[in-house]
């Protein structure tokens, strides 16, 4: 089924993230409140809260700081699209949700190898597992209406290390339409 | 870089104050994603302060609908819900009010802490959905007091719970972090009715009326929701949809 598949709660995709970044493991995880908001547990004094937080220290615990962008510029832009992640992927559950975001993405992607331009950083692979679910789903008229987001995410699935166990999401290479617009 | 804003939109108090706090050389666009008026000038400048209280933010002004002034290119491309928008200089365009304020703050240096992302993130997921839904309770339903911050009670909690614990004057320690902006900035529309503020949460009133009086926060205020005080922000959300909780939203359509 392909809800076995998917990166469901928070605290699954760390471990995954966590894997992606050579991390030993051994971080714990709970969940807090009704959107199940992962917690990593401390053992001095409170834990931190929330995915993109979490996903951030974990990047710099691996010491692999370029993850989370060098300028002042890209930071801000990982950080934009983190919670774009967040809020928005995690938040939006209707086919319409799903509609705009595909849409936001796509013209944001037309002119970029990865979200962040022209580096690879957490924001793309955060947003390759909130969206894992959705592409897996999409007909392959939708991959083609989408045709930037469907490169992007064929691009960081075969990231090394970023799929995992994740299900491969088919793309095809001609294209059917080609008066898709 | 250009910052616009749309005049009543309540993002608009967070960005503005965060360019005040972190002295960023912006050019503001006031505007909706239909016109744009272009006004230049620049954001306070670090150094002294000046002694007498300079306009620096220009009024709000509506652009006429539908014409852009010649020789400037409309902001984000996106979708044009997007305001705020911040165009860099390179042509990039953030358009996440969190990701504004971090992005002044960053440019002179202050990187983001575990502290000050928690913060943030919160803010984007748990702070503003319920801050939306108590000023919308309040301007356009008319409740008063401890009753329209209703929804806003836990997470004032959760605030007050850390300030205390803590024991910092800002939220992320001892110094004003970008975490500080954004949650005020949200904060200020809903509680600047002093009735809102639970008189038992001592460490949350005190920081927030030291953010309150700070200038650039007052400066922020006072060229969004002065004079006409939150006449703008009631025009605004009445032509938005009443904004719904993430966790109360239909898990299907």
């Amino acid at each position: 089924m392909a809800a076995a598949a998917r990166p469901g709660t928070g605290a699954e995709e760390l471990a995954l993230l966590e894997k992606l970044l050579g991390l030993p493991k051994g971080n714990k995880y709970g969940v807090q409140g009704e959107r199940k908001v992962p917690v990593l547990q401390t053992n001095n004094g409170p834990g931190l809260t929330g995915l993109m937080t979490i996903a951030a220290h974990l990047v710099k615990q691996a010491k692999k700081d370029q993850l989370l962008g060098s300028t002042a510029e890209e930071k801000a832009v990982v950080q934009q699209w983190l919670e774009y992640r967040v809020t928005r992927v995690d938040g939006g559950s209707s086919k319409e949700d799903v509609r705009i975001i595909l849409k936001d993405l796509n013209i944001h992607l037309e002119d970029k190898v990865y979200l962040a331009g022209n580096i690879f950083t957490l924001a793309d692979i955060l947003m390759y597992y909130g969206l894992h679910h959705v592409m897996v789903d999409l007909t392959v008229q939708e991959k083609e209406k989408y045709l930037n987001v469907s490169r992007w995410f064929n691009h960081i699935q075969h990231y090394p290390g970023v799929r995992q166990h994740l299900s491969n999401v088919i793309f095809i290479k001609n294209r059917l339409y080609t008066n898709g617009h | 870089m250009r910052l616009r804003v749309a005049a009543g939109g309540p993002a608009a108090l967070k960005v503005l104050a965060a360019a005040g706090a972190a002295a960023a050389p912006v050019r503001l666009v006031w505007g909706g994603p239909l016109g744009e008026t272009a006004a230049a000038v620049a954001a306070p400048l670090p150094g002294r302060e000046p002694v007498a209280p300079t306009p620096v933010i220009p009024a709000p002004q509506q652009g006429p609908p539908g014409l852009l002034p010649p020789a400037e290119r409309p902001l984000a491309q996106l979708s044009p819900t997007w305001v705020p928008a911040l165009e860099l200089d390179s042509g990039t365009v953030l358009f996440s009010p969190n990701a504004i304020c971090q992005f002044f703050f960053l440019a002179r240096g202050e990187e983001p802490t575990d502290l000050t992302n928690q913060w943030l993130e919160w803010e984007a997921t748990e702070l503003q959905p319920a801050a939306s839904a108590a000023l919308y309770a309040q301007l356009v339903h008319g409740k008063k007091g401890l009753e329209a911050v209703e929804a806003l009670g836990k997470l004032l909690a959760h605030i007050e719970q850390n300030l205390s614990r803590r024991g910092t004057a800002y939220l992320a320690g001892d110094a004003k972090s970008v975490a500080d902006v954004v949650v005020w900035g949200t904060l200020f529309p809903v509680l600047q009715d002093e009735t809102s503020l639970p008189s038992e949460m001592q460490a949350l009133r005190t920081w927030f009326q030291s953010m309150t009086l700070s200038e650039a926060c007052r400066k922020a205020a006072d060229s969004v929701l002065m004079p006409k005080a939150l006449l703008e922000f009631k025009s605004y959300l009445q032509k938005q949809p009443p904004p719904c909780l993430a966790m109360e939203r239909a898990t299907s359509n």
